[in-house]
């Protein structure tokens, strides 16, 4: 039966070129969108280095404090009046202009002192990303960014290594003077990733030798993009030894499993509860941020207060809202395209009734017929959007984030094309298969 | 094979109400060849679709092949028209984007029928028409008659015990209306196959074992 309905819904396509080339395009198009989208949503926040263990990761890029006070206090008295209790209250304004709110990345001390060993936590790295650093290679000056990590770093972010290692504890120990560079620092220092490793290069004065070249990392993600990896003891003494709070570390924990990120999370909160404040006249409360990978991905995108969950609920809203209505659009155009090319077809399903077909085989029928065209349209969407992707990447659109076509992202386009052609061809399916026999077959001729 | 008790079709719009049956009883015995006659809106066409189950009656009782019909949506329905009836239109119907033989199959496609079967008992059909030759075509490249004598095809191929013609030479010249008739005559005599023949054509209509006449919704004859 399915060969006899593919056979008819190719035929039909050719029947009026014009509005199946109408079809196509909008589908094809509509379906080139949502598949580069998802391609991109998968390389930003899909599991792959040096994120393969995202959600096991918890992250600390900050410390809050904040000095709230009442606006206004209200105090109530009870009396004796007349042998009855009778009330009096009172308010008094507060001065104006009280509260005061401060956030930063967080000190190295701080961090040394109360976010080790963390229950949940297999692993921790106390990192800073925020370094710039002018080199000069060739007459030429470069500006790389370097990240400064303990060894632990790499045993939580899974960089893919195209030549070396990563620098090992004792290194980092001993302040042995060595170097990762992403691969767009060699190219660009080097004029190649070959014959790196055991060369140097001059940092901030230090000439350092280069024992790893990782693969490019999205730079959408501060934590892991740089063009420099750094031991940490190469930081200045002020940096490690800032007894404040605020300082330019971050702090990432690896958990046990998925489950244990919660854990971690909670028991960063329980200690913010605990610690004192060095001065409470100034501050005289503590949070401190924590987020998985996707909730601080969505926190830099959507700013909700200090509250990273709330941002990706809020980003997870806008994503979909936006997701449904541009699916939204193109099915009700093809709905209406497709009511008008099914009421062609009247008498045929008159017919078909006639002779013994029921309303669901024609409702499956039709339905078949429009997921051929989806599909067909997918399939040019699909071309369409393998283009387009070439385009971006290469055109570094997207700087060094550069958008994959993988699996994941091809189930996705397979799974959009068939809600897409389910969807666009029900309410017409579902109205030519209820039409009665004897005013299908007078509507028209064949 | 077909009764039909009191049946009485009105047709009603916001405005207007419209009698094409009006209590209309007729018994069609098993192998009779019945013809339909009357002028242009008098309710042949609406007689032969309550006949076929494929429109309703405002009242009145069908009976088809011993099977008194009391839901004309349900899937009982549409599968005793595929098993027990077999249907040719004036303007033939035929599914210009199929071939000949996916035309003749289509009845089949919805018995269950394999594949292999189908096309066996498609060729059979279409070889006793006299069309084995233009299998592969299309009906836009047939003659009138050709395409009638496949619409005869599709309407046999699933051996129907009864077949209900709505005008089935009203396109054609007068030898290809003869011929048409001749096939028809012959699906009668040969295999006794009940059939229902609306026509206007009073010589058609004498080759028949049995006249009705209708005029306005009524039996006159």
């Amino acid at each position: 039966m399915f060969s006899s309905y593919l056979k008819l819904a190719l035929k039909v396509l050719g029947r009026h070129r014009f509005f199946t080339f109408i079809s196509l395009f909008g589908i094809s198009f509509t379906l080139m969108i949502l598949m580069v989208t998802t391609a991109f949503l998968e390389t930003e926040l899909g599991s792959h280095p040096p994120l393969t263990e995202k959600d096991r990761i918890v992250l600390l890029p900050r410390l809050i404090m904040k000095n709230m006070v009442a606006d206004t206090i209200w105090s109530v008295d009870t009396m004796m009046l007349d042998g009855q209790p009778a009330y009096d209250s009172t308010f008094t304004m507060g001065k104006k202009h009280q509260n005061s709110y401060s956030s930063s990345s967080i000190s190295y001390s701080f961090l040394d002192r109360y976010m080790r060993d963390l229950p949940g936590a297999e692993a921790h790295s106390f990192f800073c990303s925020d370094t710039r650093f002018d080199i000069f290679v060739n007459g030429k000056k470069l500006n790389f960014k370097a990240l400064y990590s303990d060894a632990s770093y790499w045993n939580i972010f899974d960089f893919q290594f195209l030549a070396g290692r990563p620098f090992q504890a004792a290194e980092v120990e001993r302040q042995v003077p060595v170097a990762v560079l992403s691969r767009k620092a060699s190219v660009d220092y080097f004029g190649t990733t070959d014959q790196v490793i055991g060369r140097s290069i001059e940092v901030d004065g230090k000439q350092l030798e280069i024992i790893g070249i990782v693969e490019q990392p999205s730079n959408s993600k501060d934590y892991v993009a740089s063009e420099v990896y750094l031991p940490v003891t190469f930081m200045s003494e002020k940096d490690l030894s800032e007894t404040g709070f605020y300082g330019p570390f971050k702090a990432a924990f690896l958990a046990q499993n998925k489950e244990a990120r919660s854990t971690i999370q909670a028991a960063i909160e329980q200690k913010a509860q605990q610690i004192s404040l060095p001065n409470p006249e100034e501050y005289n409360q503590l949070q401190l941020m924590s987020a998985t990978v996707t909730s601080l991905y969505a926190f830099y995108l959507v700013p909700v207060q200090d509250d990273p969950e709330g941002a990706l609920r809020m980003f997870m809203m806008v994503a979909t809202g936006l997701m449904l209505l541009f699916i939204l659009l193109p099915t009700l155009n093809l709905i209406n395209l497709n009511i008008s090319r099914a009421m062609e077809r009247s008498a045929e399903i008159g017919v078909r009734k006639a002779f013994g077909a029921d309303s669901g085989s024609i409702l499956s029928q039709l339905l078949f017929e429009n997921v051929v065209l989806t599909f067909l349209g997918g399939v040019l969407g699909w071309l369409l959007a393998l283009a387009l992707i070439y385009l971006i990447n290469d055109s570094q659109f997207l700087g060094d984030t550069k958008l994959q076509f993988n699996t994941t992202v091809f189930l996705y386009s397979l799974l959009i094309c068939l809600v897409f052609g389910i969807l666009s061809g029900l309410l017409p399916a579902y109205r030519m298969s209820k039409l009665q026999i004897v005013n299908a077959i007078k509507h028209n001729n064949l | 094979m077909i009764q039909l008790e009191n049946i009485t079709k009105v047709y009603q719009t916001k405005v207007i109400e419209t009698t094409a049956l009006d209590n209309i009883s007729i018994e069609i015995p098993e192998g009779e060849f019945l013809s339909i006659m009357g002028p242009s809106g008098c309710g042949k066409s609406t007689l032969l679709n309550i006949m076929g189950m494929i429109d309703e009656p405002t009242t009145g009782q069908v009976t088809v092949a011993g099977k008194a019909v009391a839901n004309y949506h349900s899937k009982a329905t549409a599968r005793f028209r595929n098993a027990q009836l077999g249907f040719i239109f004036q303007s033939f119907h035929l599914i210009n984007e199929l071939s000949v033989i996916d035309n003749v199959e289509l009845p089949l496609i919805y018995r269950r029928t394999s594949g292999k079967q189908r096309r066996q008992m498609a060729e059979a059909a279409l070889t006793q028409m006299g069309l084995s030759n233009r299998m592969k075509h299309f009906p836009s490249q047939l003659s009138g008659g050709q395409k009638q004598r496949v619409a005869i095809a599709r309407a046999i191929v699933g051996q129907p015990r009864i077949i209900l013609a709505d005008e089935p030479t009203g396109n054609l010249d007068s030898a290809m209306g003869n011929e048409i008739m001749d096939i028809l005559t012959r699906l009668n005599q040969e295999q006794g196959t009940t059939i229902v023949m609306v026509t206007h054509d009073e010589t058609m209509a004498r080759k028949t074992h049995r006249l009705v006449r209708l005029f306005d919704g009524q039996q006159v004859s």
